[in-house]
């Protein structure tokens, strides 16, 4: 689903930085990973690629069989459109917006008619909790909810690939649980491939496989310790 | 559509404030631009108003430039079997004595045949006066009014109105009311009718008529009978359909559509950098919010439809609220554009309602759309380049602008090697235009740059002056240039075109005094009206003898001046005798031996073109000038040409000996008396008054008040100019208040942090002023020194192809030490408001920002 | 007003036909009936407008000459406001007369312009056209029948302007006694259309010249109507050639 091959990124400016040093990953479809590693390891560097919000100094990226290296930015940005969802870890909703039209929005981008937004917008919206929230401002919902609601507008179109940075990075531990457990309900529900970098070794040892960056370079690829329990069921952390 | 809402309306509700100032530079640019054309436009609608409703049925009109011609000429042209009916006209506007009431264009017709073109339609009156041209032709103190003006005088049949005539002071009698429609509402119902042959009494006319209107047979073709009239008068005389008149007056009003359309240009290109500059600082606020739709999938040129769907509904909106303020300016100027095109060119119209147009409407709107779209192109272009990744990341700038710095400086600097070769260049008019705006084109494209140069010579004294908010505020310029340079610009700009204006002016008025100290010397003006342009009212020539005989007058020349039309453009010629004329005042010449020039003109060899005769039509010394009169085209070559100011379209002076040759025409307009040695003025000109005061309509003028009259004359017209000046400083105050907004929310939070680790608000408080203080002095040196370079181009350009006047070039220094003080006041008040707002918010929401 | 009615009996008529030649012959001899070296008259004129207003004008009236190459001259007396104002008239036989305007408060003489003619002569159902002489070469008669009019037999002759002869009536109809050929009837029409009929009674004996002396014109568009009557009617007083010129006109 999501190869890597030989992959740089190198930040050129006053001081040249190496981000990610010829990295060779290779995720299958329906595996949920997570990205693990110290500030500055280059993990958001690597989701950035595997996004297409960036393009790599060297080496190949292949995302469901399309190659992303060379392609136009307006390739790109199709390509990100219809095969990637983007969980942030500061939701990055938008604040003037109600639930339901951050929902909507990147399916107005896809210019699809009204009903089918509607039907879907709620759809999702239900499929993550918020029926009731839907004419709510984000400002007016909980950190677990804006999460939820930026989940939901992440899986709009039902990508086959979620990307998330952080997703509960910015939420109390509690409310850290629900969102991961979501995720990974989705994930079997759905059969996405989930990429998440975390801080949070919890989150990091409920995924299926962990991999562990420094330097730019990856230093571990495991099996998660936790993968096989329901997330419900781990203890919980404080 | 849907993003639009969705995306853009939300930001728009956020920041109103900005967004209707920002708005305000396209409202200003539409409304100058719609108010002025549409007040231009009423008048002329006016003036074609009144000509139709006089014409009447009247298929032709034939006439002889402003100089009427003898009675004769209408046997001439009733004899022609093709005219069904030809009727005299003279047209006189006359202020009457009645209060409030100005101006009544008297229509002096000859009633037994008039009726065959015009509807009177007389509603009241003597039985006999209705269907009896009689009694009324018996008086001639008969008068037909309209109905309006009838009741806003409450004058019934047998009323009197008051008129000083050639005979002094007369009362008329009304002998008839017409309905206040059709030809009664010409001149907006101030009009009169009168029996031509009192009316050729009352105006001085002679045995003279103005015009003939004639209405041809029934199955003749007009221009069949137009082309027969033609060759029977001879190319003295026009022969025209009354519309034609309208286009004449259009083309002697073309300087002041020209003027129009440069202030609507300005305010526009002015409100295009505020609208640049607010897509700009818009396009930095809202880079998250750019960076999130990118993620989620939008296209660039999705991004850069939202913003320039933002343009266009911007563009929408400040035409339409532009369109509204036009509208109302209209209804304000169209009286006073009536009045100053009435008393510069003598020409009788009464504008009392605006006409509006809609393809004017249209084009305005498109106008401020297309404008406020190019304006958000590069910011629009730019969003598109918004790099998600940075974009999404807490706390970065991202540089949009380095790569295009470097591309700026460099097209700026390729600019400004076209400019100065086309100044080079500059003797060929098209490429002098194109120097003035490449020049334009390179100051604004450098503007960043100079502007960034400028805030670091300022920082040092501005460390000294207040060494925290000092450092701040510039700081803050040279941080974000952007934020800034578009204010800085518009200022620029719009200094840049005071002191062009300026410099303008003060040239126009040296040159003015200077003619008029040479030109117009005599001690007194003998003038049958109260100003000298008006040429209704005329003097017999046999008047000047008696003005000799009068004890202290020295010397009295005989001028006549009127308006005709050389090669389809029109020119005043004056009609004096060069010979005397001479003696007392020496034209500057331009071109031409002076000794020489004056004796050929005054043989009737040649004539006189004054220099701005010459530079707009392009004549050289030698050339000989097709001159019609009513005895034919006359050909004289132009023998001098002289500084004359006498006229905006020029003029030409011939020797009065050919014009009553060539026109048959004895009277004179103007009388310029010169006192005998040791005469008092005050005393000639109670004599003078005494003689011919019961006698004759006149008004003596002194020296002193007829340089008063053209100072104020020239005033009126720059007054127009004026309005551009407010127009520019206003639109730039927007963009100085607009930065100023942006930059506070902008820094929103280092202004937090200042007042956390412990700056006072009045230190806050003089951060912002101080940087509203140097986007001024920025501006205004930027400004100053750009406006050196304007002013050169502006009396290149209105001198020449404008007014025809060769002016001085000297900074306006003067205006310059009132603009410092203006602007830099102007700036700090535009400071106070942000600045409130600045140090009021919760320092705890500012520390939370973003 | 003047001139037409004055003329009534006589002159107007005139003649020519080529058809009918029976026709010009009874104009030609109304016409010689009526001739006179000169006629010296004073006229009241009333107006009766449509809306039964009525207006009062006088004058005084002096003709020289034989008819279609006369002169006459017409000076109003009242009302007060157009007292001194005269009009002066040239008939040409073989073309429009030439008509000026004298008024004294002005001191100008105005010429009446051809083209004007058709207009209304001063406020009266006239108009300047029915002011002329024409001589009978002028137009084309045809004899239209015989009947009773005014209780008096008479003939019935229609007339039309001469091809190139310039009349605002394309047609007329003469009433024309058969006992004394004093016309009392003429009825002038535009386009078959009537536009005016001037209809001459109180037929007296003057000077061995046969008059109706009193006329009334209908303005059969405005429906307004004006009759005018001759007083102290004189005929063959010596008269001066030189009072019936520009100068004489302008000497009042």
């Amino acid at each position: 689903m999501i190869d890597l091959a030989k992959v740089s990124k190198i930040f050129s400016g006053k001081r040249q930085v190496t981000a990610l040093e010829e990295i060779d990953l290779a995720i299958a479809r329906g595996e949920m990973v997570a990205i693990i590693g110290p500030s500055g390891s280059g993990k958001s560097t690597l989701l950035n690629l595997i996004g297409g919000l960036d393009t790599p100094s060297s080496g190949q990226i292949e995302i469901d069989g399309n190659r992303l290296s060379g392609l136009p930015d307006d390739d790109l940005t199709r390509m990100r459109r219809d095969k990637i969802g983007f969980i942030f870890q500061f939701f990055n909703l938008l604040p003037t917006l109600t639930c339901f039209e951050n929902v909507a929005i990147p399916l107005h981008l896809r210019g699809w008619q009204k009903k089918k937004i509607d039907e879907r917008a709620k759809e999702l919206l239900g499929m993550v909790g918020l029926a009731s929230r839907i004419e709510h401002l984000p400002e007016e919902l909980s950190g677990g909810e804006r999460q939820r609601c930026a989940i939901a507008r992440a899986l709009s179109v039902y990508p086959p690939v979620l990307l998330a940075d952080e997703p509960t990075g910015n939420l109390d531990t509690h409310t850290g649980a629900d969102i991961l457990k979501l995720i990974r309900d989705l994930h079997q529900r759905l059969g996405s491939t989930v990429l998440i970098v975390t801080h949070d070794p919890h989150v990091a040892e409920s995924c299926e496989r962990v991999i562990a960056l420094c330097d730019g370079r990856i230093v571990e690829d495991r099996e998660g310790k936790n993968r096989l329990l329901p997330a419900a069921a781990q203890p919980e952390v404080r | 559509m849907i993003l639009l809402r969705l995306i853009s309306w939300p930001y728009i509700r956020k920041h109103a404030l900005r967004w209707l100032l920002t708005i305000a530079g396209i409202v200003l640019g539409v409304a100058v631009f719609v108010g002025m054309h549409t007040a231009n436009q009423s008048v002329l609608y006016a003036f074609r108003q009144t000509v139709d409703r006089i014409a009447g049925s009247t298929q032709l009109q034939i006439s002889s430039g402003e100089t009427g011609f003898d009675e004769n000429v209408l046997d001439r042209v009733q004899e022609v079997r093709e005219v069904r009916v030809a009727v005299p006209v003279i047209e006189a506007v006359v202020n009457t004595g009645l209060p409030g009431q100005g101006n009544l264009l008297i229509l002096g017709v000859d009633m037994t045949g008039d009726r065959g073109l015009r509807q009177y339609d007389l509603e009241s009156g003597d039985e006999a006066v209705i269907d009896d041209p009689l009694v009324f032709l018996a008086q001639p103190d008969s008068l037909i009014i309209t109905d309006t003006f009838a009741k806003e005088n409450k004058l019934g049949i047998g009323g009197k109105v008051p008129m000083s005539t050639m005979e002094g002071e007369k009362l008329f009698t009304v002998r008839g009311i017409m309905q206040s429609s059709g030809l009664a509402s010409a001149f907006g119902g101030n009009l009169a009718i009168m029996d031509i042959y009192a009316a050729q009494k009352v105006f001085g006319r002679g045995r003279r008529f103005d015009r003939i209107d004639l209405a041809v047979q029934e199955g003749a073709r007009v221009e069949d009978v137009k082309t027969k009239l033609e060759a029977l008068l001879g190319p003295g005389f026009q022969v025209e359909s009354p519309s034609a008149r309208g286009q004449q007056f259009e083309s002697i009003s073309r300087i002041y559509a020209l003027t129009a359309n440069i202030t609507s240009a300005f305010a526009l290109f002015i409100g295009m950098f505020i609208i640049y500059n607010t897509f700009q600082i818009a396009v930095t606020q809202r880079r998250s919010e750019i960076g999130i739709l990118r993620a989620l999938g939008a296209t660039r040129r999705q991004v850069r439809t939202i913003f320039l769907g933002e343009s266009v509904v911007a563009g929408l909106l400040g035409s339409s609220l532009g369109l509204l303020l036009g509208i109302a300016i209209a209804r304000g100027m169209t009286g006073y554009i009536g009045a100053l095109l009435g008393e510069v060119f003598g020409i009788a119209q009464k504008a009392e309602q605006i006409s509006t147009n809609p393809a004017l409407m249209i084009f305005a709107v498109v106008l401020g759309v297309i404008t406020s779209v190019v304006a958000a192109f590069i910011p629009a272009r730019n969003a598109a380049r918004v790099d998600p990744v940075q974009a999404l990341q807490k706390g970065r700038y991202q540089q949009l602008s380095a790569g295009e710095n470097r591309v700026r400086r460099i097209t700026a600097l390729a600019v400004t090697i076209l400019a100065a070769v086309c100044l080079v260049l500059s003797r060929y008019r098209l490429l002098a235009y194109a120097g003035d705006a490449l020049a334009v084109l390179a100051v604004l494209l450098l503007t960043p740059t100079l502007a960034q140069w400028v805030a670091r010579a300022l920082r040092p004294l501005l460390r000294w002056l207040r060494p925290v908010e000092g450092t701040l505020a510039t700081d803050s310029l040279l941080q974000a240039p952007r934020r800034t340079s578009g204010a800085v610009a518009a200022l620029m700009l719009s200094l840049a075109l005071v002191v062009a204006l300026g410099g303008l002016t003060r040239a126009s008025y040296d040159s003015i005094f200077k003619w008029l100290g040479v030109a117009l010397n005599p001690d007194l003006f003998i003038s049958p009206s109260q100003s000298l342009t008006a040429r209704s009212f005329r003097f017999p020539g046999s008047m000047a003898e008696q003005l000799r005989a009068i004890p202290g007058v020295g010397e009295v020349q005989s001028v006549r001046d009127s308006r005709i039309q050389i090669n389809g453009a029109p020119v005043i010629f004056v009609a004096a005798d060069v010979q005397a004329l001479v003696q007392r005042a020496t034209l500057p010449p331009t071109a031409g031996d002076p000794k020489q020039m004056y004796r050929l003109t005054g043989e009737g060899k040649g004539v006189l073109a004054s220099d701005n005769f010459a530079l707009l039509h392009g004549y050289k010394l030698g050339d000989v000038l097709d001159i019609p009169s009513p005895r034919g085209v006359l050909h004289l070559p132009i023998v001098g040409i002289v500084v004359d100011y006498s006229d905006q379209q020029g003029s030409i002076l011939m020797d009065r000996s050919v014009y009553r040759r060539y026109w048959n025409d004895d009277t004179v307009n103007i009388f310029r008396v010169y006192l005998a040695r040791g005469a008092a003025e005050v005393e000639v000109k109670r004599r003078i008054l005494e003689r011919f005061g019961a006698e004759r309509r006149l008004f003596v003028l002194t020296n002193r008040d007829v340089r008063q009259y053209i100072v104020r004359l020239t005033d009126q017209w720059f007054g127009i100019t004026y309005v551009q000046i407010a127009v520019a400083v206003l639109v730039a105050l927007l963009g100085i208040v607009n930065t100023l907004i942006v930059s506070i929310t902008d820094r929103r939070r280092e202004l937090g942090v200042l007042q956390a680790v412990g700056g006072l608000r009045n230190q806050i408080r003089g951060t912002i002023w101080l940087e509203a203080l140097t986007i001024g002095a920025v501006g205004l040196i930027l400004g100053l020194a750009f406006g050196a370079l304007q002013l050169y181009y502006s009396l290149r350009i209105t001198g020449e192809d404008l007014a025809g006047m060769r002016l001085d070039y000297e900074y306006p220094y003067q205006i310059c030490l009132i603009l410092v003080p203006v602007i830099l006041a102007v700036a700090f008040v535009s400071a106070i408001g942000p600045a409130e707002s600045a140090v009021r918010g919760s320092l705890v929401e500012a520390l939370e920002y973003e | 007003m003047s001139k037409t009615l004055l003329v009534a009996g006589c002159w107007w008529l005139v003649v020519a036909a080529v058809c009918a030649q029976d026709a010009r012959q009874i104009v030609a001899e109304s016409q010689k009936r009526g001739l006179s070296r000169s006629q010296q008259y004073e006229g009241t004129l009333e107006v009766i407008g449509s809306g039964n207003k009525i207006s009062l004008k006088r004058w005084t009236y002096e003709r020289i000459g034989s008819y279609g190459s006369s002169k006459a001259i017409l000076r109003f007396t009242a009302p007060a406001e157009v007292k001194g104002v005269a009009l002066l008239i040239v008939n040409h036989a073989d073309r429009a007369s030439d008509q000026w305007m004298w008024t004294p408060a002005l001191e100008r003489d105005r010429r009446i312009a051809l083209q004007d003619r058709s207009t209304r002569f001063f406020g009266t159902d006239f108009s300047f056209e029915d002011l002329e002489e024409r001589d009978v070469n002028q137009f084309d008669y045809k004899l239209a029948g015989e009947e009773t009019f005014d209780g008096q037999p008479c003939w019935k002759i229609e007339s039309k302007p001469k091809e190139g002869k310039s009349s605002q009536y394309t047609s007329s109809v003469l009433m024309i006694r058969k006992d004394n050929y004093v016309v009392i009837q003429i009825e002038n029409f535009a386009k078959e259309k009537l536009v005016r009929r001037i209809h001459y009674s109180d037929v007296q004996q003057q000077d061995g010249i046969w008059v109706g002396r009193t006329t009334e014109v209908l303005d059969a568009n405005r429906g307004s109507r004006t009759v005018l009557k001759l007083e102290k009617l004189k005929y063959n007083l010596p008269m001066q050639e030189e009072s019936f010129t520009l100068e004489a006109l302008r000497r009042g």
